[in-house]
């Protein structure tokens, strides 16, 4: 079975149902897509699929083969010289310095990020709406509020 | 009862451990005189960096590396569970050092480094405790590079200064020398004596500033390293049978169909312990739900069973605080009232976890923990190898809030990595981390209090019941001798200025494990006093700041309070209409030094509470970090306000429930107010923040309902009749 993951295509062994989480994690290596309930409440798995937030501990690799997805690691992207460049959620967070343990934050950025490609001027409301399903234990959520309403003005160039 | 006093000890010389590295590098570690000075200027080692060398024979509380390149590395024993402490720490060392924020590197470590750490990563203790130690360890190595640079400029001493990484000719200052340079030069160093002074808070760069988090940028782009993280070579992954039922212990198992499935590489059964490692994580559960395991017959528990456990007057109680004649002046109008808080889970989002590679030899366990030196001493004893060969490496936290100070996960995966010969890592799926660790345990309070028409209250009692919360942790005889548990009764003693007060405290046996949750017994005590504070105030018909202005203690304590009122007053609109069909509720907290007030608006919609806005006013001494203090200050009460309005675990047919999250409903992010922080600073000494902000916010709302509502609800979670 073929994946493609943050641009790159990996080729594994596995059966189509097992949840996407766990080969992103433990046979990909990329961690920064975190375990937290198992059952699709807590939102610390919230990837990307073609650009949507999906939750991989319910995404069988059946419904993942195929489709583009970005985890975390890949919301970064890499300027000319090679140089890091954060996505705008990434920077709107280090700004406002949301994260506190940051186990749910994988989660809450991937949300953000998806959020700001279909809606790119969210209003708190529509902000609120689409994070309320990403729990933070820490209770960052005014910041995360913030940070996403932020991250909307670096989007449009501010 | 007072707060256990401090001991305060001013640093000397022979505190530090100072060593070269073969490869140049200059170490300095802080020892609390553990080695004679002498000894250890002629210590040399080959090891280059990565913490203090394990051929010493020191414990260093903190651990600096300067290499050539001006970067210096702090190694030390306080995990970052999300409360900023790397930042906070790499504050004060980076000041007093005077390097640019970019040059210092905040690095933790395992036992194996010699940092150990006895208290762990808990109780609020981490600033406090070792902010002075690295503000005069930073400032000694600033000065023996001082002293050093000038001899490599030619100069006196008294004609240089170090400053932002280099040291200076105070008239010249194009002749200077960076700290990277001098530690590449030098090949011995001295620790002056006497040490240095400290700065003057006027000189301050970096202390009292809000400094960036030195553990972000890894974060956003999702390379920090939690305990489920951990990945080692050759690594399978592990599954442990935990009992369904409260009680309930293995009574025999059989591996059935396990053995035969997909990945499995060794089932463990033995008397106590039932278990499975395979090559994948799902592979090792489908295995252990497959074995036959057979759970001995427990009794049923049910909640009102184990409320009914909870009894004030029962079982073994203590006197906790004591002034006056309370029973002589319990009379008249005698107000009462009783109070209930519930268990708690800790629900931090990443679950219980841990990795171990036991070896013949010894063995390395990787685990999201609050105490390296609990896991390793754990770990040591479940293995049978002697505690010195057991590594203990504490990673980032997935949030802790108490729980992780237990070593359940890694005494479980170091037993499948004995069994299995393979490093294997253990994490335990949601309804298994709620089942298998120490909960909130539940409380009651009973209390009783005269007030004179003045407003002065004339006497108070507080009794107090509740599960065990310290002494799980503690030995035995700790328990024997102290009677009732001092982190059940923690936040229970009365802080008014009252000349007649008793609490005292009653341990109630459960059944089930309870222990530490963020701020132990604060968020149930003090939800119960400043509650019953509100009642007194509205049975005088008083204005509940004004009472309590009224009933201050008579001290400095008092004087704190005052100003951390006077501004919670006015930040909140006190004293101002609410919005329409809004009302405001108040509490005050004290506890580890800090005051803590809250202000809570309110409205109610059906029997649904809305909070709108919390306004947090702390005064902790020394905000080393304002704005990490903010933070903390708006996640406690947003953790406390979920206490307030929504979670409780039950037991029910004899286990704990609910078994995740989505049953088990926390705070989410429409839930979050919006919440208003003051900060107050008084002195030069920083007190604790992780667990105040918890204290009054449950109260503040309660008390706000009332004003709305008439209703005074004495129970958590709140829920309107």
């Amino acid at each position: 079975m073929q994946l493609s993951v943050n641009e790159k295509t990996y080729t594994v062994d596995e059966t189509p149902d097992r949840p996407l989480l766990w080969v992103l994690r433990d046979e990909l290596g990329l961690t920064g897509t975190k375990f937290g309930c198992g059952v699709g409440i807590c939102g610390s798995c919230t990837i990307h699929l073609d650009g949507a937030a999906a939750r991989a501990c319910l995404t069988p690799l059946s419904a993942a083969a195929g489709r583009q997805i970005r985890t975390l690691e890949g919301l970064a992207t890499e300027n000319p010289d090679g140089s890091l460049h954060l996505h705008p959620v990434q920077e709107a967070f280090i700004e406002l310095q949301v994260h506190q343990c940051g186990y749910c934050m994988s989660g809450q950025m991937m949300t953000a990020a998806a959020l700001l490609e279909k809606n790119p001027h969210p209003t708190e409301e529509e902000i609120i709406t689409a994070m309320d399903r990403n729990l933070c234990r820490c209770g960052a959520y005014p910041r995360i509020r913030q940070a996403v309403a932020r991250a909307a003005e670096i989007k449009a160039g501010g | 009862m007072s707060e256990p006093q401090k001991t305060k000890r001013k640093l000397t010389r022979r505190d530090f451990l100072v060593l070269t590295g073969a490869a140049g590098g200059l170490y300095l570690g802080v020892t609390l005189g553990v080695l004679p000075f002498a000894q250890l200027k002629l210590a040399e080692f080959l090891d280059s960096s990565g913490g203090p060398p394990s051929n010493i024979d020191a414990v260093p509380l903190a651990w600096f590396e300067l290499g050539a390149d001006g970067l210096v590395k702090i190694y030390i024993p306080k995990v970052e569970m999300g409360q900023g402490i790397h930042t906070t720490l790499a504050q004060a060392a980076a000041d007093e050092l005077d390097i640019p924020w970019e040059s210092i590197r905040v690095l933790n470590v395992g036992t194996g480094k010699g940092l150990d750490d006895p208290v762990g990563t808990s109780a609020s203790n981490s600033t406090s405790s070792l902010f002075p130690i690295l503000r005069q360890a930073g400032a000694t190595v600033r000065e023996m590079l001082r002293l050093e640079g000038a001899k490599l400029l030619g100069a006196a001493a008294e004609t240089v200064r170090a400053e932002n990484g280099f040291v200076f000719a105070t008239q010249d200052s194009a002749r200077r020398v960076s700290y990277g340079e001098i530690v590449g030069a030098v090949k011995n160093w001295l620790i002056p004596d006497p040490l240095p002074a400290l700065k003057k808070a006027s000189d301050f760069r970096y202390i009292g500033r809000p400094m960036p988090r030195v553990d972000l940028l890894d974060k956003v782009l999702g390379k920090t390293q939690y305990g489920f993280d951990v990945r080692v070579e050759n690594m399978a992954y592990g599954a442990v049978a935990m009992p369904p039922k409260i009680g309930a212990t293995i009574k025999n198992a059989a591996a059935g169909a396990a053995e035969s499935l997909p990945g499995v590489i060794k089932i463990v059964i033995e008397d106590d312990f039932v278990g499975v490692v395979a090559e994948r994580r799902d592979q090792a559960w489908r295995a252990l739900d497959a074995i036959e395991v057979t759970w001995s017959e427990t009794h049923a528990w049910q909640q009102d069973e184990i409320e009914a456990l909870v009894q004030i007057g029962s079982g073994r109680g203590v006197t906790v605080q004591q002034e006056g004649d309370v029973d002589g002046n319990l009379r008249g109008a005698v107000l009462e009232a009783e109070y209930f808080t519930p268990m708690v889970f800790h629900a931090h989002m990443e679950p219980q976890t841990a990795a171990a590679d036991v070896r013949a030899a010894g063995a390395t366990v990787w685990a999201s923990t609050q105490t390296a030196v609990g896991v390793r001493r754990a770990v040591a004893k479940a293995t049978g190898l002697k505690e010195e060969t057991v590594i203990a490496i504490p990673t980032f936290l997935g949030g802790g809030f108490g729980q992780k100070v237990n070593s359940f996960p890694a005494v479980q995966a170091a037993r499948l990595s004995q069994a299995a010969g393979r490093p294997v890592h253990l994490g335990y799926r949601r309804p298994e981390d709620f089942q298998n660790g120490f909960i909130r345990p539940p409380s009651r309070s009973r209390l009783r209090a005269a007030v004179n028409p003045n407003g002065l209250i004339e006497a108070m009692e507080h009794k107090q019941a509740s599960g065990q919360v310290a002494f799980p942790f503690l030995p035995v005889f700790v328990s024997k001798v102290m009677g009732a548990d001092f982190g059940a009764y923690r936040g229970a003693q009365i802080r008014y200025g009252i000349p007649n007060k008793r609490v005292q405290a009653w341990l109630a046996d459960l059944p089930f494990k309870t222990g530490w949750w963020r701020g132990l017994g604060l968020l149930p005590n003090l939800f119960a006093i400043e509650s019953f504070m509100d009642e007194l105030a509205v049975s005088i018909g008083m204005d509940p700041i004004l009472f309590r202005m009224a009933n201050l203690p008579l001290d400095e304590t008092g004087a704190r309070m005052k100003k951390v009122l006077e501004v919670v007053r006015e930040k909140s609109g006190w004293g101002l209409p609410a919005p329409q069909g809004r009302a405001r509720g108040m509490a005050l907290g004290y506890d580890v030094n800090t005051i803590v007030a809250c202000v809570a608006e309110v409205s109610v919609s059906g029997r649904e509470i809305r909070v709108h806005q919390l306004t947090g006013v702390a005064d902790a001494g020394l905000f080393v970090n304002p704005n990490g203090a903010a933070a903390q200050m708006e996640g406690g009460m947003n953790m406390a306000l979920s206490s307030a309005l929504f979670e409780e675990t039950t037991v029910k047919d004899g286990a704990l429930t609910p078994a995740n999250f989505g049953a088990y409903k926390f705070l989410t992010n429409a839930d979050s107010p919006q919440i208003v922080v003051e900060l107050i600073s008084s002195g030069d000494e920083p007190f604790g923040l992780g667990e105040p902000p918890l204290g009054p916010v449950a109260p503040a709302v309660a008390n706000a309902i009332f004003a709305l509502t008439g209703q005074r609800l004495r129970r958590l979670p709140l829920k309107l009749a």
